[in-house]
């Protein structure tokens, strides 16, 4: 190479290298990072959806002063599946923000597995707000190894919801169904006498890891097979228990009770639970305590006035008796484990389960802290239609997550799809079910 | 105007086919450039009751439209130039040469070509995750970790500008190389000799002579690159999740997808911006498609 | 002058391709071969296997062979291929070919509303066809079947695989087109004028003449159409994530959704790598049959 070579080479290295500061100055330019360089750190959380990033934007200024950081709210794609998605790549690459949350207690263990959150176990029992959660809350958080890893900071209770109103009028009772066979007859009763769509279960793989969780998982409880996951790491996935919930949904599906087309597209729940719940086309449906204020509450798409009359709820009801009211996390915050600021993140993580910050979630989707003391909270006593299920939450019953849950999870969205599709029986689905767990965790996971 | 006594049926059907076909090509674009400056627009074709530039005005003033497109027109240029240059330097020596490896190399562009994006997405997450590890301990090594982030967005592989200024030129890379090469290989070797016989070194013969007389090459080249990296979507889709870096076709879908909050004229209007540099590099390239379609057909 | 000139100037070509040469490796050749090795592995994007991918030889495939999913998507994309790229695309790209060689005018008006949804990006093409078949009676497609006595429906949802063709179709008739004229202005007038003093028809012109005459170059259309119908993507999926219960989720398509949202990057690579066949089988014959000039 000739000097002249090496010269002109340089000199584009150079302007390259000067390309990139002047872009890297505008492109932060209006971004609120710190150029001074002094201490002020900032924390970058994952959120999604528009009202839980305004929920979190609420609580953002107080926290930052009250921890003297700087916290960057970073959007995420708003789908849940697509969010997971995303966030996993994320994890994957070491990329991902300081703060997250997961969608459902059952994403935890896998993220646990893969070495993706960092333990926060003497954060959490060191923290003020410890001895106010609620014993549902601790024992939802707590890893199969005593660890905690995630905190779910809020909670749902997922029941079912109907409308009393609309059943009042028609002449069905509204007393609470005792058992499968009961509540079968009570949506076959509703179809014939209406003559609309009476019991929705989520189903389908477009509906995601809701299927499992606001599905299928609210039968298990009252199911021959009460708990999926045993201490050993293995899955009850092969007993009665299963495949008689499947007979639940295949009964639902053949005999039209509940809707089919909308499932087998993308953001099933809109058709069903924003349009056809509100205008009376469906009775009654699986929802948790998010349904009265984000699903049907004043803001939402369809709003039902009144609609702590006019939508009653009731307990899922055992195959034989008895009832279950299944308690679930929301908001379940973790840290990064490949975060720079471990610890202060951590804090932000406590901050973010505080009362006020919990109650700003809750006002906007309606979910209800994990705290006792939210009851005391002003604006949490506003909130009507959330002050009772507050205080008999710790009444709840909850599913034991297990890692694998992930892949159960898809695994029961695939099962439930070939019904909607009618493609198989409750024996066939269990059988899909089954073969999915053992193709990708192993022959000996599935008991 | 056609005299109607020279109208043969030929003529006939040849018109009457071409204006179904017309409409057929047409009739979808007539609602997103109607909704553009409708101020009431909707998902569905209407009759706008009256006409706004608002949208147009939106994507300039509210942050995230003007964001998306500054971000697509920075790592697609980039990316454009990168392949221009390489592909220069590379299809110059690809015509150039006569050594045992052109042969192959020349095969194995035609099969990188073959080779679906889809099909290789997963792997190169991988490469990528793999990069930006090396990355990311480079960088943390170096700059301050409260800064970590933010050089990261401009240098990593995954989330990062660096890195998706790499992948899109790499997908764009065979054709250019390809292109360029078809047509150093229509240009006389004398010019060259000639500068050589003087003196000139590989450099000055690159710049003096080679640019100029290779333009058109370069050219559709770089035009063909730039309409293919500014419609990639699976590349974006994947690797960047910051909003801050969020790429125009990307920010499209996303917002499309929040069923709720939607303003179609906003949209509509970001969608033709969108489809504008696309159009026009196309118009620009026309005469070059045959050889981008034949791949080289024709020597 | 230390080596002598030719040695010099086969060096600086080497040199000049370096370049070209890293980026294709580490992004295209290195993750090809990549798929192959983690198709034999568990890897993952969550759980046990993120962390710690293990080795499982053919599990993977033998998965694959088992999976409906896997066979849908083939059948998908068969039908997809066929119906647009070598049906659709290719008689209308003739045809306009063949009609914009009468003499009539507005030629340049034809061709570029022709070229227009060929030239917009997927994502802006699969927006606006979204408008076209989504909502129902109030979707464009519905009010103008209206006018036919169809009744109206949600298109994508009830006839999803022919509604992807369509826009496919619409999409690719450029580059029929395009092809299709330099096939047919390489065939010489002379013999088009031998054909008419014989009494020939146009019709007998058009199939006996025309169109044996322009068997490479239809041949070479539905190679490299075949090809880059089987990579489309973000069309299909921005227009319907893989359609109602899998009716539109192309090979693309199911590759993406089992590895990132089913987060089995193991599996997806194991479909991926025979994607890659029959890339590379179909690229082979292109090469050989073609003998593509070097």
């Amino acid at each position: 190479m000739t000097s002249t070579t090496r010269r002109t080479g340089l000199l584009i290295m150079v302007a390259a290298l000067g390309g990139a500061v002047l872009i890297s100055r505008w492109v932060f330019s209006s971004r609120g990072v710190p150029t001074s360089g002094a201490s002020a750190v900032t924390i970058r959380i994952a959120e999604h959806r528009q009202p839980r990033i305004d929920a979190l934007n609420k609580s953002i200024p107080r926290i930052e002063k009250q921890l003297g950081v700087t916290i960057k709210v970073i959007e995420y794609p708003a789908p849940e599946k697509d969010y997971m998605s995303k966030l996993l790549t994320e994890l994957a690459a070491g990329n991902a923000p300081d703060l997250f949350t997961a969608n459902f207690d059952s994403d935890v263990p896998d993220m646990v597995a893969a070495g993706y959150l960092a333990p926060i176990t003497a954060e959490v029992k060191a923290w003020d707000g410890y001895d106010q959660l609620f014993d549902v809350a601790k024992k939802l958080s707590t890893s199969a190894d005593g660890q905690i890893y995630a905190l779910d900071s809020m909670l749902a209770v997922t029941q079912l919801y109907f409308r009393r109103d609309l059943l009042e009028k028609a002449g069905i009772s509204t007393a609470q169904p005792t058992s499968w066979k009961d509540l079968l007859d009570r949506a076959r009763e509703i179809k014939a006498k209406t003559g609309k769509y009476s019991l929705l279960l989520p189903a389908g793989i477009d509906w995601g890891a809701a299927t499992f969780n606001e599905g299928f998982a609210l039968f298990v409880p009252g199911s021959k097979t009460p708990q999926l996951a045993n201490d050993d790491g293995t899955l009850n996935l092969n007993g009665e228990g299963v495949k008689d919930i499947f007979g639940l949904y295949k009964s639902l599906i053949d005999e039209g009770l509940m809707p089919i087309e909308p499932l087998l597209g993308p953001q099933p729940w809109v058709i069903p639970k924003y349009t056809m719940f509100p205008a009376g086309d469906l009775m009654a449906t699986t929802c948790g305590t998010w349904c009265y204020i984000y699903d049907w509450g004043k803001d939402s798409k369809n709003p039902i006035p009144d609609v702590t009359k006019k939508v009653g709820t009731w307990a899922v009801p055992g195959m034989h008796g008895g009832l279950s009211v299944t308690v679930s996390g929301e908001n379940i915050w973790a840290v990064n484990a490949k975060s720079t600021h471990l610890a202060l993140a951590k804090k932000v993580l406590l901050a973010l389960s505080s009362v006020r910050a919990t109650v700003a979630y809750a006002q906007l989707l309606g979910n209800i802290p994990a705290r006792k003391d939210a009851a005391d909270d002003k604006d949490f006593q506003a909130l009507t239609e959330l002050v009772p299920v507050l205080k008999g939450v710790d009444h709840g019953t909850f599913l034991k997550s297990a890692p694998g849950f992930s892949v159960v999870a898809e695994g029961v969205a695939r099962a439930t799809e070939a019904l909607l599709r009618k493609q198989t029986d409750a024996a066939g689905a269990q059988a899909i079910l089954v073969k999915y767990v053992r193709d990708l965790l192993g022959n000996k996971v599935v008991k | 105007m056609i005299g109607l006594h020279k109208f043969t049926r030929a003529q006939a059907i040849a018109y009457g086919f071409l204006t179904v076909t017309v409409v057929f090509c047409l009739l979808p674009f007539l609602w997103v450039v109607l909704a553009s400056v409708d101020p009431n627009a909707s998902l569905f074709l209407s009759i706008p009751k009256g006409i706004t530039a608002d949208h147009f005005i939106k994507i300039f003033t509210a942050q995230k439209g003007a964001r998306w497109f500054l971000n697509s027109l920075v790592t697609v240029g980039a990316a454009t130039a990168l392949v221009v240059i390489v592909g220069g330097m590379g299809g110059y020596a690809l015509s150039r040469t006569n050594a045992w490896w052109k042969r192959p190399f020349l095969y194995a562009i035609i099969l990188v070509r073959v080779v679906p994006p889809t099909a290789l997405i997963v792997p190169l997450y991988k490469v990528m995750l793999f990069a930006n590890g090396v990355m990311g301990a480079l960088v943390r090594s170096i700059v301050p970790p409260d800064h970590v982030r933010s050089t990261m967005h401009i240098f990593g592989f995954v989330d990062g500008y660096f890195g998706l200024i790499l992948v899109l030129s790499a997908m764009q890379l065979p054709l250019a190389l390809w292109i360029i090469k078809t047509f150093f290989d229509l240009t006389p070797k004398e010019y060259e000799e000639a500068a050589l016989m003087d003196g000139a070194n590989v450099f000055q013969r690159i710049h003096r002579i080679l640019v100029p007389l290779a333009l058109p090459g370069l050219g559709a080249a770089g035009l063909l690159a730039f309409i293919g990296a500014w419609g990639d979507f699976l590349m974006p889709l994947t690797f960047i999740s910051s909003p801050d870096l969020q790429l125009l076709p990307i920010g499209l879908f996303r917002a499309f997808q929040r069923a709720n909050i939607l303003d179609y004229g906003y949209l509509s209007a970001l969608a033709l911006l969108y489809m504008l540099p696309a159009v026009v590099a196309f118009g620009l390239a026309r005469r070059f498609l045959v050889q981008t379609f034949t791949g080289g057909i024709k020597g | 002058m230390s080596r002598p000139y030719e040695s010099r100037v086969a060096w600086q070509n080497r040199m000049l391709l370096v370049p070209a040469l890293v980026l294709l490796a580490c992004f295209i050749l290195i993750p090809a071969g990549a798929a192959v090795y983690i198709s034999f592995t568990n890897d993952a994007l969550t759980g046990f296997a993120a962390a710690h991918p293990q080795f499982v030889g053919l599990k993977n495939y033998a998965r694959l062979f088992s999976d409906d999913g896997f066979w849908n998507s083939l059948v998908v994309t068969f039908f997809f291929v066929f119906g647009s790229s070598i049906v659709g695309q290719f008689v209308l790209g003739l045809a306009s070919a063949v009609a914009l060689r009468q003499p009539i005018s507005f030629r340049p008006v034809f061709n570029a509303a022709i070229l227009l949804p060929n030239a917009v990006p997927e994502v802006v093409a699969s927006f606006i066809w979204i408008s076209m078949l989504a909502g129902g009676k109030y979707s464009t497609l519905s009010r103008i079947v209206g006018l036919f006595g169809i009744p109206s429906q949600n298109w994508l949802e009830s006839v999803p695989l022919l509604m992807i063709i369509v826009v496919n179709t619409w999409r690719g008739i450029a580059f029929a087109m395009i092809l299709m004229t330099s096939g047919l202005s390489a065939v010489p007038a002379e013999v088009y004028e031998a054909a008419r003093m014989d009494g020939a028809t146009p019709r007998q012109i058009f199939w006996r003449i025309t169109l044996p005459l322009l068997q490479p170059t239809i041949f070479l259309y539905m190679l490299v159409s075949t090809a880059g119908t089987i990579a489309i993507f973000g069309l299909i999926y921005t227009l319907t994530r893989g359609g109602p219960g899998g009716a539109t989720e192309i090979i693309g398509i199911y590759i993406y959704n089992q590895s990132f949202t089913a987060y089995q990057l193991g599996y997806g690579s194991a479909v991926a790598v025979i994607m890659l066949g029959v890339s590379v089988a179909l690229g082979a014959i292109y090469v050989r049959v073609l003998k593509v000039q070097v």
